[in-house]
């Protein structure tokens, strides 16, 4: 009681060692502690390891190595096809892959966003994190790049596969990389840009499913109609009405960079002239930038209430 | 990259400033005045803080953390202003909301780990601070099974377990027996008092039942309606009344035989339960109350089990005071 109360923490282990030995008591905490660039780049880690499941339940991590097992099988394929008969160029520029496989690309992205964004809305677990020392800012900030890096992952994946099969079947070392790094620079672009839909969706969603079913309809649903309305401007020989319509979409968008910075294409109308071109890249980055920027102002406003 | 003074236990200590200090402390949600200009001191060791449903408790602590800011006047928690240093209060301070704030997916180790690096606690010394305080909160072998199909108990220890995974010098534990059976409030009203006694951490707990928190508690801060009712140690409450309590060996028949004797002899004498309560002799006598009621035992031929002095219960003290605004268990 308080008037016995005497200096409880003097003891240590070491003034305890007549004490029952499997009780140490309690042992305050000495150590090092990192500041807030240490405890951000914790939670980032923490969160990609998140996206696909680790760190987390045994049937958490189903979806995501499906998909990305679902994303990686066919590029396997291509480069046994490839090695067998001994082709000298893949048959798929690396570019293009996401392009073929968006349904499960927009799926993961759709499916794994809420795990870093509605999860934490939705279970409280964000007032946790609000009493400890990073900004609200931070805290998203750190979701957001593990998101993008998920997704950059599951993006990229199935392209090095193909580039080590290249390289195997001893094709031009010099002209893949810089094909690959060309694919690595528009797939940072288009992880950015899905980052920002799935985790915008997901952090005003907090039920999951409304964020996923949000996330699909835009990525998957979204893509469909402006791939229409591109279709048909090329029939009616519009294409500037399809190139306007590519710029309201991540998956179009990603189209026309993939044809402004790299080799490959495989756009329905391609933007046409530098300005076109330029727009398309500043869009692209807006996109992303933009969406990060809603999700920063969603959490301070979260933190200051 | 910055990194954050390790807290200093020692310092904090000497320096003797107040783990909580508030000077008109308001909060106005514009609907409902939750703080009325709340002017506190928390020192170390446990504190209650009491109020009912709405009486601005859980207001209170997070405008302490920073999560909330008040409408008006200042707060200091270890000596670091609210206002400009969120994040050092932060980095010093556990919290345990009154909410449910657990990832159901993630198991209580990994998830007490995780929110040790979120104090900036090295992986390995995380991971070393979450075995140490899963075993003081008492989460055994469930601790690497998933939280969500934890009981209240057991959400309960996690939720406890995170708010000390970083060592803090306060921890503010909003209404830790919420929801919990008779025996896993006493195990957690137990783990509260060792917090704030052997582990020597401040402890600011609240409760809508004053009760419950009269056993472990050094100090009580009762709040009504957002203002300050009352802030008095807790050994105020339980300064003896000057009436001493007489239990002997038999029944009502030889308790009412003595408390006859001894309201005869002078001394105001009313049976209570199965012990016979002697109220002080009045200013002026000056005789022995102790012997008075050895010898009239004697005289009686009645066998004296004990004399003990009355305490006053808080609830007693508080009763008219509060005139119903705190529930009394
Ligand atoms: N965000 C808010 N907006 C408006 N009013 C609020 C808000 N939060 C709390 N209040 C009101 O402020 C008052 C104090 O609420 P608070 O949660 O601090 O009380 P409490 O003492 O913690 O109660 P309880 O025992 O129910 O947890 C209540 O009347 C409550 O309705
Ligand atoms: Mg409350």
């Amino acid at each position: 009681m308080p008037s016995s109360h005497t200096e409880p923490r003097t003891g240590g282990p070491a003034g305890r060692a007549g004490g029952v030995i499997h009780d140490i008591g309690y042992r305050p905490y000495a150590g090092p502690r990192g500041g807030h660039g240490a405890i951000a780049r914790s939670l980032y880690l923490t969160g990609v390891r998140n996206v696909f499941g680790l760190g987390r339940s045994g049937k958490s991590k189903i979806l995501p190595f499906a998909l990305l097992a679902l994303n990686v099988l066919p590029a396997v394929i291509i480069v046994g096809v490839v090695t067998f008969i001994g082709l000298s160029s893949l048959p798929l520029a690396y570019p293009e892959y996401a392009a073929t496989t968006t349904i499960l690309l927009g799926t993961f992205a759709a499916a794994q966003g809420p795990i870093l964004f509605s999860r934490d809305l939705r279970h409280g677990t964000i007032s946790l994190y609000l009493a400890r020392p990073l900004s609200a800012t931070a805290y998203a900030l750190a979701r957001w790049g593990a998101l993008a890096t998920g997704i950059f992952a599951f993006v990229m994946a199935p392209i090095l596969v193909m580039y080590l099969g290249a390289l195997l079947a001893q094709m031009d070392a010099g002209e893949q990389t810089t094909d690959f790094l060309a694919a690595t620079l528009v797939s940072l672009l288009l992880a950015g840009m899905l980052a920002s839909v799935s985790g915008l969706f997901s952090a005003i969603a907090l039920r999951r499913g409304f964020a996923v079913v949000g996330t699909i309809g835009t990525i998957l649903f979204g893509y469909g109609v402006v791939a229409v309305i591109q279709g048909i401007s090329l029939e009616q020989d519009q294409e500037r009405v399809g190139e306007i319509a590519g710029l309201f979409h991540p998956m179009t968008l990603y189209a026309g960079l993939v044809n402004v910075l790299t080799d490959a294409d495989n756009a329905i109308t391609p933007p046409t002239g530098a300005a076109m071109e330029v727009l398309y890249v500043v869009v692209s980055v807006l996109l992303a930038l933009g969406g990060l920027g809603l999700l920063l102002l969603r959490y301070r406003r979260l933190a200051t209430r | 990259m910055a990194t954050l003074h390790p807290v200093d236990r020692a310092a904090d200590r000497r320096s003797g400033v107040p783990a909580i200090a508030t000077q008109g402390l308001t909060k106005d949600y514009g609907s409902v005045l939750a703080l009325d200009s709340l002017d506190v001191t928390v020192g170390t060791g446990v504190t209650g803080l009491v109020g009912a449903n709405g009486a601005g408790k859980s207001t209170l602590i997070k405008i302490l953390l920073g999560l909330l800011d008040p409408t008006a006047g200042s707060a200091q928690v270890l000596g670091h202003d609210i206002a400009t240093e969120g994040a050092e209060i932060r980095a010093r301070v556990g919290y345990m909301p009154e909410h449910e704030c657990l990832p159901p997916d993630v198991s209580a180790s990994d998830f007490v780990v995780h929110m040790a690096q979120m104090s900036g606690l090295p992986h390995a010394a995380a991971r070393e601070r979450a075995a140490d305080v899963l075993r003081h909160v008492g989460l055994a072998e469930e601790r690497y099974r998933p939280m969500g199909g934890y009981s209240t108990g057991m959400k309960q220890r996690a939720k406890l377990a995170q708010a000390l995974a970083h060592d803090p010098r306060l921890v503010l534990l909003d209404e830790p027996t919420n929801g919990l059976d008779p025996a896993s409030r006493d195990d957690m009203l137990e783990l509260v008092r060792r917090i704030g006694h052997d582990f020597g951490i401040a402890v600011l707990v609240t409760s809508h039942l004053l009760g419950e928190l009269e056993r472990v508690s050094d100090h009580v801060v009762v709040l009504d309606g957002g203002r300050l009712l009352r802030a008095s140690a807790t050994t105020d409450f339980l300064d003896t009344t000057g009436t001493l309590l007489v239990e002997v060996l038999g029944g009502a028949t030889e308790r009412d035989l003595l408390g006859r004797a001894l309201h005869d002899a002078g001394f105001p004498s009313r049976p209570r339960g199965n012990v016979v309560a002697v109220e002080p002799p009045a200013p002026g006598d000056t005789r022995n109350v102790h012997d008075m009621i050895r010898d009239t035992a004697v005289d009686l031929g009645l066998g004296l089990v004990r004399i003990q002095p009355d305490h006053h219960r808080i609830e007693d003290i508080f009763r008219e005071e509060v005139a119903g605004a705190v529930q009394p268990h």
